[in-house]
């Protein structure tokens, strides 16, 4: 069964979406009380809990501290029981730190950190499983845990992957699709603004099909946007509900 | 819109069972493809007629093991379920996958294919413990349920199962969808599609055959892919391709490596000996090897074999031990359809106690003999038979197969020539009434005009330039016109190269242009021509005719009066009037200044017939003077001579005795092929600068040095010495090597340089570095094919391809161009295909035909039988000789099976008698008992008898034995003149054949098929073939060179 036919020739994929079809998103705000903020995403099978805790004063060493802004501090870290076969994953091997960097600036450039100089805010990112897309549903539940926790942002970050098979961009890949051997993007938008915050990409691609690429991604990211403005919108409602009586 | 559902797969990869979580959307529309859809589906591309009886919906056993009942286009209305190409791309590999994906792509064959595990309805999740087969087809029926009512109810829906506890489960269920088996439903359904019912039961017995098998093994097991794979990337296999000998299939094949930097490493190619070490494996197919040790060792095999089976091969005549190896395993079965002849019926009956199960042998003997199951093998007696291979397992000496389709008795000029035609995979069907509805009408009652439209944007030469065609006599298909004029003013000249506009006429993705592609050329046989485009457009709306309006594609150059260096060059589309349709010799003979009859002038009055024929002869003096200097312009960059290679080529590529006419050689031949050469440089470079990536051109790629081994070492023989380093030393070397004495040995020199050029291919400039673009026989840097667009498909590819360079440069924008390179390089590579598939069906037709001429005369008394033949190679154990007067080359043998040998007597004749042989590179010695040598001498004239060895099985052979070590005395008076009886030779087989035919039908016994095939048959004229083969040798000599050297290396 050597290499799956990512693409069908009507045009289907794998799972019987079209290319520029976005997985199911359900997500949840507020999932904890401890945290200042926290956030459940269920982006097909990937699912993601993010904590937010903070702005608090700068943990551990001092010298941290910036006088005019807060420091950001992310930890990325995956389930054992993620993927299908159990495996302990320990802190800080070089994939975890990586996806800690990366979500970490990602958020450097859309939380206004400027407000809260010599403090910290930590944001804390769990996979509970992971089927891929790890860092675009990474980034949307971190986003909801940060508004969650009433800390101002620039705009909500999306973040979604795309990939490229037999000359179409393909949106939100799954992991039979990411492992399948292709180029596999990541990107981080302000939807409104349309401010790229982290684009990441490896494997090979041709220069002539970048563009497409990322008009694909951008687009699939506009989507989510609007799906977590949603999912803000009614978790304020039950919010002010409950608050009301 | 969308609805997810998660499904549960447990998948094992490496060996272990993981569990896999999978998502499955699923969603309410998904596109029937029907014409009769009432919910308004988003039905692209292909959709499925609505003027059928029903739609047929077969489950996944049925598609995998019959697809290819299911590939006959009679049947239609064919719904392929997503749940049965899934099943086959997991069971059945990425063939037969690819296979069904081009029945869905091929747009003449109604099937389609519905997603229906992505369709809310259709889509039924697998239950716990259910088997598989049970769940797919629950799956399928769902889908065809959901047929019936997504089209309300309009169209019958007929699923077909080989299960019969699905017939009994689902056939009651719901009206308006059927369950039957396959047999059924092709015998209710279908019953006059009988060659699908054959087909069906010939599979359906082979897997009957197959499961019911269980014997010890005959040869050892092939080694999985994961084992393979590490092992060649490891160098511990080698991977090649099988390349069994002709001459010796039994014993030796050869792998051919993939990549020529890894051969040149290990010396030459690697022998693989013997069936036993081959494991199985069938000419063509990917392998891998395993080397043996250095002692297991042996060499090829140099003496020529009459029959196999010889065992007297002694090591004498082997060359130096080369690499052996055995095959451990199959990466790519490259099986195709063959033609195998059916044993009589008493050699059935004696051979096996199974009768029903017989062994048939392939036309091609490089395929081993075939285990066919069937009940009618004693209907098929001694008939040639299509077969497909299905498998060969370990416990089997020899692969199972099953039958396809008859092709008819052997030793009928019909069969014969579809087999050869089936062989060299050629498909010529009929044109479809679709295509030629495509095909604007010219008829005495609706006659064709030029379209107003067209008038305006195609620049009119109507008018203004005196536009002539110069062909062979009787000529039908004009691809190419010529003009020449002097501009005003003096100071430049105007040459015109005018082509036949056939894109303009078929449109690109049109049903014409797919069968056009799909033929890639019109394929030329011995006395029949199977045309590419249908005879509206080859002979009539495209063809150039003198006098008619006609859209062309021109290349206008302005060249300076005196210098003749290019100005300026003009390429579009034109809209012209030919003038005057001349042929060959009376154009060369006003050219001379000789009185010549120009038909379009005979009505004219008199001193208006004078002006005309002054204007004409001073075109054509022009023309001749521009090419001559065209000509000195190639030489100086070493092109090949032309005249030579005309001669050598046509010798070679077909053997056939029009090859070695002694045909005047006209001047004005030169000056036409020069111009096409020269618009097709000129159009090369047009495309290749618009279409850096992406322009079709044609290379012709160095020899390699070592091929002419043989041409030197022969040259040496006769004391000339043939510089190979360059084409022009090449080309200079051979001018010089002529001997006064014997004109034959130029020939026969230029025959084997030939014989050591690669072959001249079509490419797209994406996939090549520019350095490998050069064409090596006419030493350009860059060349295509233009000029013959209605016999070759490159050429129509071309003429998009500058049509839309002329369209980008007027445009802003650049205009999409027609094929990327991934696509174009394929279509080049289905050309190349084609091209070669064609030269080898003419050449096998024209040895049929040899064949067919000498069967009935007898070769000891008829004179016809006796010719006159060169030696030019010696081996072993004979000579390899030409014979002038036919066209015809063989070996003739020194030694006989009694292991005698040849011996002269006083007068020149020859008797066999005990003695041995004796091998120098030059010469051949013949020792007799008695003491008594003669020796035979590279391109000594000898006298042979030609004898025709009949084979049941095979293509017949020419049989020479040595009547005389002198050249034939005195020729006959019944002798012809050789330019003459090519033609006859065909034109009496064909009689032959006719009254044969005739006889038969006398009898009452005529064949349906060989009716069928008369309808095939497009050319009724033997001798027009001769015609064309003459345009194809004149007007592209190129070609002839290029193509000539395509002997299968083995």
């Amino acid at each position: 069964m050597a290499g799956l036919e990512l693409l069908s020739d009507q045009g289907y994929r794998l799972d019987g979406r079209k290319p520029s079809e976005l997985r199911k998103v359900q997500a949840r705000m507020g999932v904890f009380t401890q945290a200042d903020g926290s956030a459940y995403i269920e982006q097909g099978n990937t699912k993601a809990l993010a904590v937010v805790y903070g702005p608090h004063e700068v943990r551990g060493s001092r010298s941290k501290a910036l006088h005019d802004r807060a420091v950001i501090n992310c930890q990325y870290s995956m389930a054992t029981f993620s993927t299908a076969e159990r495996k302990r994953r320990p802190h800080g091997d070089r994939k975890s730190s990586e996806m800690s960097l990366h979500l970490k600036q990602t958020f450097e450039a859309a939380v206004l950190t400027s407000l809260y100089p010599r403090s910290q805010i930590d944001i804390f990112v769990k996979i509970l499983q992971s089927d891929g897309g790890n860092y675009s549903a990474c980034v949307n539940a971190a986003t909801l845990a940060v508004i969650d926790a009433g800390i101002p942002m620039r705009d909500y970050v999306c973040a979604c992957s795309a990939g490229f098979v037999e000359n179409t961009a393909v949106v939100d890949l799954c992991h039979a699709e990411e492992s399948g051997g292709g180029t596999v993007m990541s990107l981080a938008l302000l939807p409104r603004g349309g401010q790229v915050a982290l684009v990441q990409m490896d494997a090979r691609l041709h220069q002539d099909h970048l563009d497409a690429l990322m008009e694909a991604a951008m687009t699939a990211c506009r989507s989510l946007g609007q799906v977590l403005d949603g999912v803000v919108r009614q978790h304020l409602q039950e919010v002010s509900v409950l608050t009301a009586e | 819109m969308l609805k997810t559902e998660k499904v549960l797969h447990l998948k094992s990869s490496r060996g272990r069972k993981v569990r896999v979580v999978r998502e499955h959307y699923v969603r309410e529309r998904v596109p029937c493809c029907s014409a009769l859809c009432q919910a308004g589906c988003a039905n692209e591309d292909k959709v499925l007629p609505g003027d059928v009886t029903h739609y047929v919906v077969p489950d996944v056993a049925v598609v995998r093991d019959f697809l290819e009942v299911l590939e006959f286009r009679e049947l239609r209305g064919i719904v392929f379920t997503q749940t049965a190409c899934q099943a086959i791309q997991h069971s059945r590999g990425r063939r037969q996958y690819n296979r069904l994906r081009s029945l869905l792509k091929e747009p003449l064959h109604e099937c389609v294919l519905f997603c229906n595990e992505f369709q809310q309805h259709t889509y039924c999740p697998r239950e716990r413990d259910e088997p598989q087969e049970k769940w797919q087809t629950r799956c399928v029926y769902r889908a065809a349920v959901w047929y019936h009512e997504h089209l309300a109810g309009l169209m019958p829906v007929v699923m077909i199962t080989e299960d019969p506890d699905a017939v009994a489960e689902y056939s009651s269920l719901s009206t308006g969808v059927y369950v039957i088996s396959p047999q059924e439903y092709l015998q209710s359904f279908w019953p006059d599609v009988q060659a699908a019912q054959e087909l069906y039961s010939s599979i359906a017995q082979a897997l009957q055959e197959r499961e019911s098998e269980g014997q010890p093994r005959e040869y050892p097991e092939h080694l999985p892919a994961e084992i393979l794979e590490p092992g060649i990337k490891a160098g511990r296999y080698i991977q090649g391709t099988v390349r069994v000998n002709k001459h010796r299939a039994q014993q030796e094949a050869f792998i051919q490596l993939e990549d020529s930097t890894k051969s040149t490493e290990q010396g030459a190619d690697i022998l693989v000996w013997g069936m036993k070490h081959r494991n199985r494996a069938i000419h063509g197919d990917v392998v891998a090897v395993e080397l043996l040790p250095c002692v297991d060792w042996r060499g090829r095999v140099t003496a020529l074999t009459e029959t196999e089976g010889d065992e007297r091969t002694g090591e004498e005549l082997q060359s130096p031990a080369i690499p052996t190896a055995r095959v451990v395993g199959i990466l790519q079965r490259t099986w195709r359809d063959y033609v195998v002849t059916f044993p009589p019926w008493e050699e059935v009956q004696s051979q096996s106690r199974n009768s029903q199960r017989i062994l048939v042998t392939p036309w091609d003997r490089r395929i081993p003999k075939i285990h066919i199951s069937t009940q009618r093998a004693e209907a098929l007696q001694d008939h040639r038979v299509i077969v497909r291979l299905d498998s060969w397992e370990s416990t089997s000496l020899y692969p199972n197969g099953h039958c396809v389709r008859v092709l008819g008795k052997a030793g009928e000029l019909e069969t014969e020539i579809q087999t050869i035609l089936t062989e060299n995979g050629i498909q010529v069907p009929p044109f479809s009434e679709a295509q030629l509805r495509e095909m604007p009408v010219n008829s005495k009652e609706n006659p064709w005009r030029v379209d107003p439209g067209q008038e305006v944007v195609r620049r009119d030469l109507r008018a203004s330039h005196l536009v002539f065609s110069i062909d062979p006599q009787g000529c039908e298909d004009v691809d190419d016109a010529l003009s020449v004029r002097m501009l005003p003013g003096g100071a430049r000249l105007e040459l015109g190269v005018h082509i036949a506009d056939v894109t303009h006429f078929v449109r690109a993705g049109s049903l014409t242009d797919l069968e056009a592609r799909s033929r890639a050329t019109t394929y030329y046989l011995a006395d029949r021509r199977y045309d590419m485009l249908p005879a509206v457009l080859s002979a009539d709306l495209c063809s150039l005719l003198g006098g008619v309006d006609r859209y062309a594609m021109s290349v206008i150059w302005e060249l300076d009066a005196c210098s003749l260096a290019v100005r300026s060059v003009w390429f579009g589309r034109t809209l012209m009037r030919s003038s005057y349709q001349l042929c060959y010799e009376v154009a060369q003979s006003l050219l001379n200044e000789e009185p010549a009859e120009v038909p379009e002038l005979s009505p004219l009055a008199e001193e208006d017939r004078r002006e005309r024929l002054g204007e004409l002869k001073q075109a054509l003096a022009e023309l001749t003077r521009v090419a001559r200097h065209l000509r000195t312009q190639r030489d100086q960059g070493g092109a090949l001579e032309l005249e030579g290679l005309e001669v050598r080529a046509q010798l070679d590529a077909d053997k056939n005795i029009t090859a070695l006419v002694p045909r005047v050689p006209l001047e004005i031949h030169e000056t036409v092929a020069e111009c096409m050469i020269y618009a097709n440089h000129w159009v090369a470079r047009k495309i290749q600068e618009s279409f850096p990536q992406q322009a079709l051109l044609r290379r012709h790629p160095p020899p390699r040095q070592e091929h002419f081994g043989p041409l030197t070492d022969s040259a040496k023989a006769r004391g000339f010495h043939i510089d190979t380093r360059s084409n022009k030393a090449l080309a200079d070397s051979l001018d010089r090597a002529v001997d006064l004495h014997d004109p034959l040995v130029n020939r026969l020199l230029r025959v084997m340089a030939t014989q050591a050029m690669s072959n001249a291919l079509y490419f797209s400039t994406g996939s090549c570095p520019q350095e490998q673009y050069y064409h090596y026989g006419l030493a350009l840097d860059r060349y295509t094919h233009f000029t013959s667009p209605i016999r070759r498909y490159a050429d129509m590819v071309v003429h998009r391809l500058l049509m839309s360079a002329i369209e980008s440069e007027g445009a802003a924008e650049p205009v999409e161009t027609p094929a990327n390179n991934k696509g174009l390089e394929e279509t080049a590579r289905h050309i190349n295909g084609k091209n070669r598939a064609a030269q080898h069906a003419q050449k096998q037709s024209t040895e049929l035909f040899q064949c067919l001429y000498f069967k009935d005369k007898d070769p000891l008394t008829d004179p016809r039988c006796v010719a006159e033949a060169v030696v030019y190679a010696i081996r072993a154990n004979g000579l390899l000789v030409f014979i002038p007067r036919y066209g015809v080359k063989g070996a003739v043998y020194l030694r006989n099976r009694e292991n005698q040998v040849v011996d002269v007597t006083g007068d020149g004749s020859c008797q066999w008698r005990p003695g041995s042989l004796q091998r120098f590179p030059d010469r051949i010695c013949c020792v007799t008992v008695g003491g008594a040598t003669h020796t035979f001498r590279l391109f000594d004239h000898i006298t042979v008898r030609i004898s025709v060895q009949v084979s049941r099985c095979h293509a017949g052979n020419l049989h020479l034995d040595v009547v005389s070590n002198r050249a034939l005395e005195a020729p006959g008076p019944d002798r012809r003149p050789t330019g003459k009886s090519g033609t006859e030779l065909v034109q009496e087989v064909v009689r032959w054949a006719e009254e044969a035919s005739q006889q038969a039908e006398e009898h009452g016994t005529v064949s349906r098929f060989s009716k069928e095939e008369r309808e095939y048959q497009q050319s009724k004229k033997p001798n027009l073939y001769c015609l064309l083969q003459e345009i194809r040798e004149l007007a592209l000599l190129d070609e002839s060179n290029c193509q000539g050297p395509s002997l299968p290396s083995s």
